[in-house]
């Protein structure tokens, strides 16, 4: 599984992180990052499709 | 594109005060509904085009018609102008800036909840909701927390003269309205410049030593703080404030976070997808636009109603349900695209600390009998008046 944030539509909301801190984080301005190259290991997984689900700018994109 | 004749709706006359569930389900049955002032979108989808198309949907031309003596940085500008000063600002409010405040933020809000739990009863708006962010407010400028009751008076009359602008007469509050709103100006352009000779280690400080050719002139940083009035303050008081009403009326959901403390942040959101306290937000088209199918002029004021966006049962399935559970919450009571709120890693640190402090401490209470919690009504932003909690015997300490 790969996650992946768009950067132009990431607005800062911290979602993403505060739900999957393993899997994003997040920078000085307050933005979304992907941890490491976007590759999600299994134990993670759930945790990355709640934070993409809950993104309020539909910003993360999951690819199983 | 469709021709139907569009539900308009009095929004004067919603039962907003004691029902506002029922106020907003009034409004959910399409998506673009008539209103005293333009047109309100209503549905999750319709509010994420207006609010992420800037060009057409002008946040600036919104907030004009507000009588404000200075501008009000960031959130009366579109891009470019916008994106500069959200670059500049956006670090000053990010979690990794707000995070180290939170022991601070803990114990203010435990001094504020011990009396309570000791005595037994309170008025949780006029004593904690009121108060509190007020104080974050002077922690975060690096203001003595003296100056609370002061700044409780400038910034209710400044709010009342932002509800009353477009209104033509102007009386007697207007006047002292304008001479409080004067005062603050005053105020904030001295301290200004004392920042500015002799800065310490607060956010405004931080914000005044920005170098050129990012560096905010006296003007923008007095609108700055302005909206930091405006924006930062009533809007936590009223979320927690409905927060807690919803709490004490549901004992069973109040025992699910009592019971487990980590549901907290999942239960907070969902007290704010109900409850959104600044729950109109405004834009007016820069052209013709088509919003849900129909065909609007430029220059038409679109309200997004955030509070029934965040009931769209598409998204939210049983959306006038209280569920702490839900897998997906894409509320939108922040906004979202290029204004999202500014203040809102700020905002939930606060909510958060309150919810968790107050029920370590006060599991069991309910709204006290003969008082009745109000929303005033009909006003730009929404909350309680009053919240007269009891809290029952078993817990008082």
């Amino acid at each position: 599984m790969r996650v992946a944030i768009d950067p132009a539509k990431c607005m800062g909301h911290g979602i993403c992180y505060a739900l999957a801190p393993n899997v994003f984080e997040d920078d000085d301005q307050g933005y979304g990052h992907v941890i490491g190259d976007g590759q999600v290991p299994q134990e993670q997984a759930e945790a990355a499709r709640n934070g993409a689900a809950n993104c309020p700018e539909g910003a993360i994109s999951v690819t199983e | 594109m469709t021709t139907d004749a569009l539900p308009k709706v009095c929004t004067d006359d919603l039962p907003m005060p004691e029902a506002r569930d029922d106020a907003w389900h009034q409004l959910d049955k399409h998506p673009l509904v008539e209103v005293e002032d333009g047109y309100a979108v209503t549905r999750r989808d319709v509010v994420e085009l207006v609010l992420k198309n800037p060009s057409l949907f002008s946040s600036k031309r919104a907030f004009d018609v507000l009588a404000s003596p200075v501008p009000l940085v960031p959130i009366a500008f579109d891009p470019p102008e916008q994106t500069r000063y959200r670059r500049i600002l956006q670090p000053f409010f990010s979690p990794r800036m707000i995070k180290p405040l939170e022991p601070d933020l803990r114990r203010q809000v435990v001094d504020l909840i011990e009396p309570i739990a000791r005595r037994g009863q309170c008025d949780f708006i006029a004593e904690v909701a009121a108060v509190f962010p007020i104080q974050v407010f002077l922690t975060l400028f690096g203001l003595p927390l003296d100056m609370r009751d002061q700044f409780i008076e400038w910034k209710d009359a400044v709010l009342n003269l932002s509800a009353a602008a477009g209104q033509t007469s102007v009386d007697e509050a207007a006047q002292e309205g304008m001479q409080k709103a004067l005062e603050l100006f005053m105020y904030l352009t001295d301290l200004i410049q004392k920042r500015r000779g002799a800065p310490g280690d607060d956010v405004l400080s931080q914000v005044l030593s920005i170098e050129p050719p990012d560096a905010l002139s006296d003007e923008e940083a007095v609108g700055l703080c302005f909206l930091f009035v405006l924006a930062g303050l009533d809007t936590v008081m009223d979320a927690l404030g409905f927060g807690m009403q919803r709490l004490a009326e549901n004992p069973d959901k109040r025992q699910e976070i009592v019971n487990d403390p980590s549901l907290i942040p999942a239960a907070m959101e969902e007290l704010l997808r109900l409850d959104p306290p600044a729950p109109f937000v405004p834009r007016v088209s820069t052209q013709e636009v088509t919003v849900a199918g129909h065909t609007l002029p430029e220059g038409t004021r679109i309200t997004n109603y955030l509070a029934v966006a965040n009931r769209d049962e598409r998204q939210f399935p049983n959306p006038y349900d209280i569920d702490f559970h839900r897998t997906e919450n894409r509320h939108v009571s922040f906004g979202m695209g290029v204004h999202r709120c500014l203040g809102s890693h700020l905002a939930r640190l606060e909510m958060a600390v309150l919810y968790e402090e107050w029920h370590k401490r006060i599991p069991n209470y309910h709204i006290t009998p003969g008082t009745t919690p109000r929303v005033h009504w009909p006003r730009g932003t929404v909350g309680l008046d009053s919240l007269h909690l009891t809290i029952e015997a078993g817990d008082r300490t």
